[in-house]
């Protein structure tokens, strides 16, 4: 009886911790969207709080219409999609090899890749900057799509090495006893087989290239060729446009992510992305 | 027709096969395919990374101007550095704000994976919605609180004074120097704990069931199956992702500088928001490098220790 009553009180207890945090992390979504909506005059006036009375389209009219917005969001596509297929490609063959393939120096390469995963961005911005101008890419996207690779290589091979390791030896071996070659048996056997991890490392690596900050502040100065996270920062500075406006371009940088996010989310939960973290 | 190896001498053959076979076997038996595949990889850390980070290290024993060639001056940016206040600070604010940010997203995260491996309806929905934070763009959340944050027209002040009455007048988040690093912190905070939550739950489902059974058994309460099952069985987890979230928080540069670009008065700043402004705003490369570097020994010892549990997990 008493342990009945205990069970009931701790989920009652895990509920309401779930609702708590859920609270808390979806609200600066609702709000985000609903601040969308609403128009100038609501805004001011702190009338109707919760929901935009009457919604209405302006901040996004405004967006698309008299500001480079439609320009940014074609260089973050830019951006992202060349540098995930440049990190994809490299990644996939790498992590093959690392996991795979019995040479000297493969462990070495495996530590090497890892912590070049962990090396911080702050430290390389600088110096990458430099060799960015001296080759003469500074303003322009594919400055961004060469440093890139710098971040979504190492995080791409890292996650999918895991994935080649959960793919059964034997299956290679079958195949190589049936006359393919070693790099056959990559590609008919293993490949086809390791398509959804492939798939979901390139859409991280697209979500890391579509989010990244600092090299994008730092290397483009040309305001039509900012990607959408600085190009959305600099609408802070003027206070020109309101809050709604800028709310307005929030949403449209997070959706692509989101929709992303909706094949990436049984990777995440069974820890792929730990998995790199796997302990 | 035969093929160029086919007219080749019998005995030059075989040589080239026994040299063939002595690589193979110092080399390891899929060397070719191996380097063939490895190749970019190692070009591009070479060329993305470990160029640019040598280059940093050359460049913060100099004074380097934008434009100007560099200048050699040993560890001179290095000791002034050392003497330089706002420094001291920058360096005093990032142990704040990564310790308090780190040790908060642990908590919320243990809840978070202790809650969602009971047996709750709607897991997957509950799971689904807790992890947006980590994967939409830290802009746009950064934007989001600085909104939210706002002392005029934003929504925290309206709920607290408005609608709870908990105090008076709204509080000025970010322009407040006893508030600013807290609100900082707990964006942070909101941004990361899903990550630990996720991996945290990812490890508690490999323990076996039988453990908890064993336990419950022998007459364990709830806190101590937590104590002497869960934490064990997750401790490289948990090592690991403290680990990780210490070093991308310590370089955590674009929370901060969209919210507060270090201030009110310096209350914020953190050396990779201070390396930004030396180096862009004031120009001086040198010494900026010299701020992002000032802490490597201590960040080296940190990933050096993390690269080796995340390669003792599996195979690696």
């Amino acid at each position: 009886m008493r342990v009945r009553v205990l069970a009931h009180a701790q989920g009652a207890a895990a509920y309401a911790i779930l609702t708590a945090l859920l609270l808390v992390v979806a609200f600066p979504f609702y709000w985000m969207f609903v601040s969308s909506l609403k128009s100038e005059e609501q805004m001011r006036s702190l009338t109707a709080m919760f929901w935009p009375s009457p919604a209405v389209l302006d901040n996004y009219r405004q967006l698309l219409g008299k500001t480079d917005f439609g320009a940014w969001y074609g260089n973050s596509i830019v951006v992202a999609v060349g540098s995930t297929l440049v990190a994809t490609a490299i990644g996939t063959l790498g992590a093959y090899a690392l996991a795979r393939l019995k040479f000297a120096g493969r462990a070495f390469m495996a530590s090497a890749t890892l912590i070049t995963y962990l090396v911080p961005p702050s430290i390389l911005f600088i110096p990458l900057y430099a060799q960015i101008r001296t080759l003469g890419l500074a303003d322009s996207l594919t400055g961004l799509v060469a440093a890139y690779p710098s971040f979504t290589v190492p995080f791409v091979t890292w996650l999918l090495m895991g994935y080649f390791e959960s793919i059964p030896v034997e299956l290679e071996e079958a195949a190589m006893i049936d006359g393919a070659t070693r790099f056959g048996a990559f590609r008919r056997v293993i490949l086809p087989l390791a398509a959804p991890g492939v798939l979901a490392a390139a859409l991280f690596a697209f979500t890391q290239a579509w989010n990244e900050f600092l090299y994008a502040l730092v290397f483009i100065t040309n305001v039509k060729l900012r990607t959408l996270p600085v190009g959305l920062s600099t609408f802070i500075t003027g206070d020109v446009y309101g809050w709604g406006f800028l709310m307005a371009g929030a949403v449209l940088t997070t959706l692509p992510v989101i929709a992303a996010y909706t094949y990436l989310q049984k990777y995440m939960v069974e820890g792929l992305t730990a998995g790199s973290v796997k302990g | 027709m035969a093929t160029p190896a086919a007219r080749l001498p019998a005995a030059a053959a075989l040589r080239r096969r026994g040299a063939s076979v002595a690589f193979a076997r110092a080399l390891g038996p899929d060397y070719r395919l191996g380097y063939l595949f490895v190749a970019p990889i190692v070009v591009l850390v070479l060329a993305l990374v470990a160029y640019p980070f040598g280059y940093a290290i050359y460049l913060s024993m100099t004074r380097k101007y934008v434009g100007v060639p560099p200048v050699w001056v040993g560890f001179d940016n290095y000791v002034k550095l050392t003497w330089d206040g706002f420094f001291q600070r920058a360096v005093y604010n990032s142990f704040i704000f990564t310790f308090g940010s780190v040790g908060v997203k642990l908590l919320l995260g243990m809840a978070m994976a202790l809650v969602l491996t009971r047996r709750i309806r709607f897991r997957s929905f509950w799971t689904g919605v807790l992890l947006i934070p980590w994967v939409a763009p830290t802009v746009v959340s950064a934007l989001n609180f600085l909104w939210i944050y706002d002392y005029s027209l934003g929504v925290l002040n309206y709920l607290l004074v408005k609608v709870f009455h908990v105090l008076p007048r709204g509080v000025g988040w970010l322009s407040e120097p006893g508030t600013a690093m807290a609100s900082v912190i707990a964006v942070n905070v909101w941004r990361g704990f899903p990550f630990f939550g996720i991996s945290f739950l990812a490890g508690m489902k490999a323990i076996p069931a039988e453990m908890y059974e064993a336990a419950a058994v022998d007459g364990a309460t709830a806190l101590q199956r937590f104590r002497h099952v869960t934490l064990p069985a997750l401790k490289n987890i948990i090592v690991i992702v403290v680990l990780l979230s210490t070093i991308w928080t310590f370089n955590d540069f674009t929370i901060i500088y969209i919210l507060t670009k270090g201030g009110p008065g310096g209350a914020t700043q953190v050396l990779p928001v201070l390396t930004y402004e030396i180096a862009f705003g004031a120009q001086r490369l040198g010494e900026a490098i010299a701020v992002a570097l000032y802490m490597l020994p201590a960040m080296a010892a940190v990933i050096i220790v993390l690269a080796r549990y995340m390669r003792k997990g599996g195979a690696r």
